[in-house]
């Protein structure tokens, strides 16, 4: 007789493939969004995003926030821009809207989906700004370019929403 | 030899065990809609959209009103430092070609009536490049990993004083 190992239950397991399988699609939808065509400099529309909103509906926010940091690592090595600047950018940006969204979901009453990704559009691209000013440009004439990108985050951050929305209310939730 | 000791056989609980589907428990946070319903958004979606509308129109105009003033000039940062202004070429007037150093190697800028563009640089992405030329108060060209910022402040004449017919 070898070491007894006792195998983990049946609902642990299927998180973790739950997980795994969202990462697959945020890797596989991050890898997609940087081969668009350029929508205007630092703009996606944020779809990979919305892969971390229903992981945190899903599995939670450690799921979440995992998942928003495997996607970014493991999305740069398909794009080849592991530890530049995009990844930085990335990485701040995905964690910030992480953060963000798990706060707004859990602290504001009333809010649906849409207002969280909205609000999460919004902290990603604040957090792109302020990265690049700090680390990369140092001048803070940089944020006068903010507004009209925050305009476009304001209307994909809505429609990701709405999006969650359609999807998250069709996903199994399992029974507690 | 490894032994695996299997969970007890009834692992799902009797009363979410169904025949064919599985059982979905209802998220009253999540209600099941369709899209159209879905997109109008709830009471508080709602205000959060109208507070970040109106801050994002007011930093615009206050952004505008920051920049738009005094003759239409480049200016070319690197990193911290300001390296260069410079006046837009008005029509006729000849174009401008100059090359400044930033973190990666020298990156080639043109002024001409068009604006100002940056016709080549070291980085792998191009996006600086690809950019193209700019010449309205408020714009800029960044190139994040050779550490280059231009932008345009004061408002920019028309191309043309005036149109003849």
């Amino acid at each position: 007789m070898g070491p007894v190992i006792l195998r983990p239950p049946l609902a642990e397991l299927q998180q973790k493939a739950n997980w795994l399988a969202l990462l697959l699609l945020a890797i596989g939808l991050h890898v997609f969004e940087a081969a668009l065509p350029s929508l205007g400099p630092w703009f996606k529309p944020g779809l990979a995003n919305l892969v971390t909103l229903l992981a945190l509906l899903w599995l939670g926010p450690r799921a979440a926030v995992l998942l928003s940091i495997g996607r970014v690592v493991i999305g740069s090595f398909f794009i080849g821009t592991l530890f530049t600047p995009t990844f930085v950018i990335s990485m701040a940006g995905g964690l910030a809207a992480a953060a963000v969204m798990i706060a707004a979901w859990r602290f504001i009453p009333g809010i649906s989906l849409i207002g969280v990704s909205l609000l999460g559009a919004i902290a990603h691209m604040v957090a792109q700004f302020v990265t690049v000013e700090t680390l990369f440009i140092q001048q803070s004439v940089l944020y006068f370019a903010l507004p009209p990108l925050l305009l476009l985050s304001t209307t994909t951050g809505w429609l990701n929403g709405a999006l969650a929305g359609y999807i998250a209310a069709r996903l199994e939730f399992p029974d507690e | 030899m490894t032994t695996f000791i299997l969970p007890p056989i009834s692992v799902v609980p009797p009363a979410a065990a169904t025949i064919g589907r599985m059982a979905v428990s209802v998220n009253p946070r999540i209600p099941r809609q369709g899209m159209s319903t879905l997109l109008k958004g709830s009471v508080t979606d709602r205000i959060l959209l109208l507070v970040s509308l109106l801050g994002i129109t007011a930093a615009w105009f206050t952004v505008q009103a920051l920049v738009a003033s005094g003759p239409a000039v480049a200016e070319i940062y690197h990193g911290k430092r300001l390296l260069a202004t410079y006046p837009l070429p008005k029509a006729g007037e000849t174009p401008k070609t100059f090359q400044i150093d930033g973190e990666l190697g020298p990156s080639e800028i043109l002024l001409d009536e068009d604006g100002v563009r940056i016709t080549s640089s070291p980085c792998s992405a191009q996006r600086c490049v690809y950019s193209g030329a700019h010449r309205h108060a408020g714009d800029m060209i960044a190139c994040v990993p050779n550490r280059i910022l231009i932008t345009i402040r004061g408002s920019a004449k028309r191309r043309f004083d005036a149109i003849v017919e």
